[in-house]
């Protein structure tokens, strides 16, 4: 009786001992002290549908800083038959503006485990843009996934914003004031005829 | 992992259609009702109440310090969305604007109508850097004072707004991004200040403004009011104060006669008539929550879309937020050829649910019309019966935000600690089940307001179908039908959607 016991307990210690190793893989949440190379740093994941393939995007960590390493981890699984991509994908990155973006290359990767990833430090921070292009049955795939490094300036948005309200204001000024120029002087011209 | 909050419970929901099957059959059998007389209580004369509403309206600063505060806590917002962490649920500016503001706003017309309005800072702002006062008249009033096109003098362009808010929020995700989240609100503020600059009064407020707009149709659902004391004052009046301003006090923003006001659809609750009338004929007073919506409020054909807008939409955000939507739109966005974010599969996903009920809603009229004969216009059927649409939206509206609220808004004294998120990591999981257990009302309190909601926007949805449909169907009872099945079948369906689990949003 004791040793069903001891045997019931020790599959009950294992079962929660599981639950847990479960939960914290589903969680993917981190220590703090975890680094880039660990199982389970902090990350942000964006998933996407592209083609005949769902792909998932994980960046390591979730907010980079400039100086830090990092990594990109991508899954691509074709929507039908659920087979990961097995082939070669090219990760490059640019910077997140209208004009003057200069691409590089990241590197070329080849699959690991279902998993394509790609290392990377960045010198500065800002806002970039991460492609992983990818050729599947004959078609070109390329994706493409905003990266924030570091802290960026607010100034950008809210100075844009007070030049465009201040812009605003002078033209309405002086629209306003030639028309009370005009006015006035429409009405000295009627006061001398 | 997805979080999801429980759905209503099936006795509750087995309990509202029955209401709602009994409620339907004695509209059909009921007397016909006559115009009922318009019962209001003054606030100023209850005690208390009435001390603060003299308090609030005797001089303009208490309203301009709560814009102070307004404008203060959107400046926050703003400075943390644009600089503060990208976690959504660390940052104030999300946490703030959409699990905060956007869902208690609703609520908050249930009992204060369109105060919101008064102190938006939206407006304020815009106020303030447009008219070059704090709060007094400037004369001259620094804006073109144009007049506003005559085509855009009605709330279509609101409507697209709101429809454009709606794809921001959930198709774009704005609601999960605090950078975007400042964004938007910076642009609503350029636009505010660009309608103030170019046009005459407060054009953004009265034809654009979706949150405005919003705000002013459930408030014809709202208890308070803001009407003038004696009619007979006003029918003598030559000088209209409440419509021109003062010399101190700036005109109704809206372009309103306090003595022919009879709804709060347009009214900002601003209080500049209640300033500016020398007679001091202008006061808050409660009333009856269904009287404006059910007799006094004017039928227009583009109020209507817009009313039937809130209706499907509001029901669009619920249907997103159930778990099976994303693989819905997933599988319909390989059989189209979308790719990425999948905004077109969103998009078109969106109209769809917008417009399908509202085509039904059409034909329902349709219908009903053939019955009537030459007796009225299809337009004037379909923008009459829709006001039976603004009470359903309303409740519904409400109760969903109720779960938005109650159970994804604690740790808030940690948020308001930080507001920028510095230093902090994404929700656990083990925070999301502490934001379970520890929600601000207990799960069965939540589930008593929610059916509650959904039975009192039935029942005022069905008055507003005895008074309106047998005003307009001469009192043949059996043409109301087509418009009860409408009602009937939309509540039932967002009663549905309300007894699903629902995904948390951040």
């Amino acid at each position: 009786m004791s040793s069903k016991l001891n045997k019931f307990l020790l599959a009950l210690i294992s079962l929660i001992y599981m639950n847990n190793l479960l939960a914290h893989h589903v969680l993917g949440r981190p220590s703090y002290s975890l680094g880039e190379d660990s199982t389970t740093p902090p990350s942000m994941q964006v998933e996407t549908q592209i083609g005949q393939y769902f792909v998932t995007y994980m960046v390591f960590p979730a907010f980079p800083k400039a100086g830090q390493n990092g990594r990109v981890n991508l899954y691509a699984t074709h929507m039908s038959s659920g087979k990961a991509f097995n082939g070669e994908v090219t990760f490059k990155v640019k910077d997140d503006k209208w004009f003057g973006a200069k691409t590089e290359i990241l590197g070329k990767q080849k699959i690991d485990d279902g998993v394509y990833r790609q290392g990377f430090v960045f010198r500065q921070d800002g806002d970039y843009i991460i492609s992983a292009f990818f050729i599947a049955d004959g078609e070109p795939y390329n994706i493409d996934f905003p990266l924030r490094v570091g802290q960026t300036s607010a100034i950008g948005p809210i100075g844009l914003t007070v030049l465009a309200v201040f812009a605003l204001l002078i033209i309405v000024n002086i629209i306003q004031r030639k028309r009370l120029l005009r006015g006035k002087i429409q009405a000295a011209a009627q006061e001398k005829s | 992992m997805t979080m999801t909050h429980p759905g209503l419970p099936a006795l509750w929901v087995n309990l509202i259609w029955l209401f709602m099957l009994l409620v339907s059959l004695w509209v059909l059998f009921s007397r016909v009702p006559e115009r009922s007389e318009h019962r209001y209580l003054l606030m100023s004369k209850i005690p208390l109440l009435g001390r603060l509403v003299h308090f609030l309206n005797a001089s303009p600063w208490p309203l301009q310090l709560m814009k102070l505060l307004m404008v203060g806590v959107f400046l926050i917002v703003i400075y943390a969305g644009l600089q503060g962490t990208q976690i959504p649920e660390r940052n104030l500016s999300t946490v703030m604007t959409w699990n905060l503001w956007w869902a208690g706003l609703v609520i908050a017309v249930f009992f204060t109508g369109s105060a919101w309005c008064a102190v938006c800072p939206w407006d304020a702002l815009a106020t303030w850097l447009v008219r070059r006062r704090l709060w007094r008249r400037a004369v001259p009033n620094n804006s073109l004072n144009l007049k506003v096109p005559k085509w855009m003098r009605n709330v279509w362009p609101a409507l697209l707004m709101f429809m454009a808010l709606t794809w921001f929020e959930l198709g774009v995700g704005v609601t999960n991004d605090p950078y975007a989240t400042s964004i938007l609100a910076l642009l609503m503020l350029v636009m505010a200040i660009v309608f103030l600059s170019v046009f005459e009064n407060k054009a953004f407020c009265h034809y654009v403004c979706p949150v405005g707009r919003t705000v002013g149709y459930y408030a014809q659902l709202a208890p308070v009011e803001l009407r003038p004391i004696n009619t007979d004052i006003c029918a003598n009046c030559t000088t209209l104060e409440c419509y021109h301003g003062s010399d101190t006090i700036e005109p109704c923003p809206t372009h309103l006669v306090m003595g022919t006001l009879q709804q709060n659809t347009f009214c900002t609750s601003c209080g500049n008539c209640v300033q500016s009338c020398p007679d001091n004929n202008v006061s808050w007073r409660l009333r009856s929550q269904s009287v404006e919506v059910r007799q006094d409020a004017r039928p227009r054909w583009d109020e209507a879309w817009f009313m039937l807008g809130l209706l499907t939409l509001t029901s669009f955000h619920g249907i997103t937020m159930l778990p099976f939507w994303y693989e819905g739109i997933s599988q319909f966005g390989s059989w189209i050829g979308d790719s990425g974010r999948l905004l077109t599969s969103f998009s078109l996903g969106m109209l769809f649910i917008m417009f399908a009920p509202i085509a039904v809603y059409a034909l329902l009229v349709f219908w009903a019309k053939k019955w009537m004969g030459d007796r009225a216009r299809f337009t004037q059927v379909f923008s009459v019966l829709a006001f039976a649409s603004l009470p359903l939206a309303f409740s519904y509206h409400i109760a969903h935000n109720l779960n938005h609220l109650v159970r994804e808004s604690t740790d808030l004294i940690a948020l308001f600690s930080n507001p920028l998120g510095t230093d902090t990591q994404p929700l656990g999981m083990m925070e999301k089940h502490e934001r379970h257990l520890n929600m601000i009302i207990s799960q069965d309190t939540l589930f008593w307001l929610q059916a509650g909601l959904m039975l009192f926007g039935f029942w005022l949805a069905m008055q507003v179908i005895r008074y309106r449909g047998y005003a307009l169907f001469a009192e043949k009872k059996l043409w109301v039908i087509p418009i009860i099945i409408f009602a009937i079948a939309i509540h039932g369906f967002d009663l549905w959607i309300l007894s699903q689990p629902m995904t948390m949003r951040m």
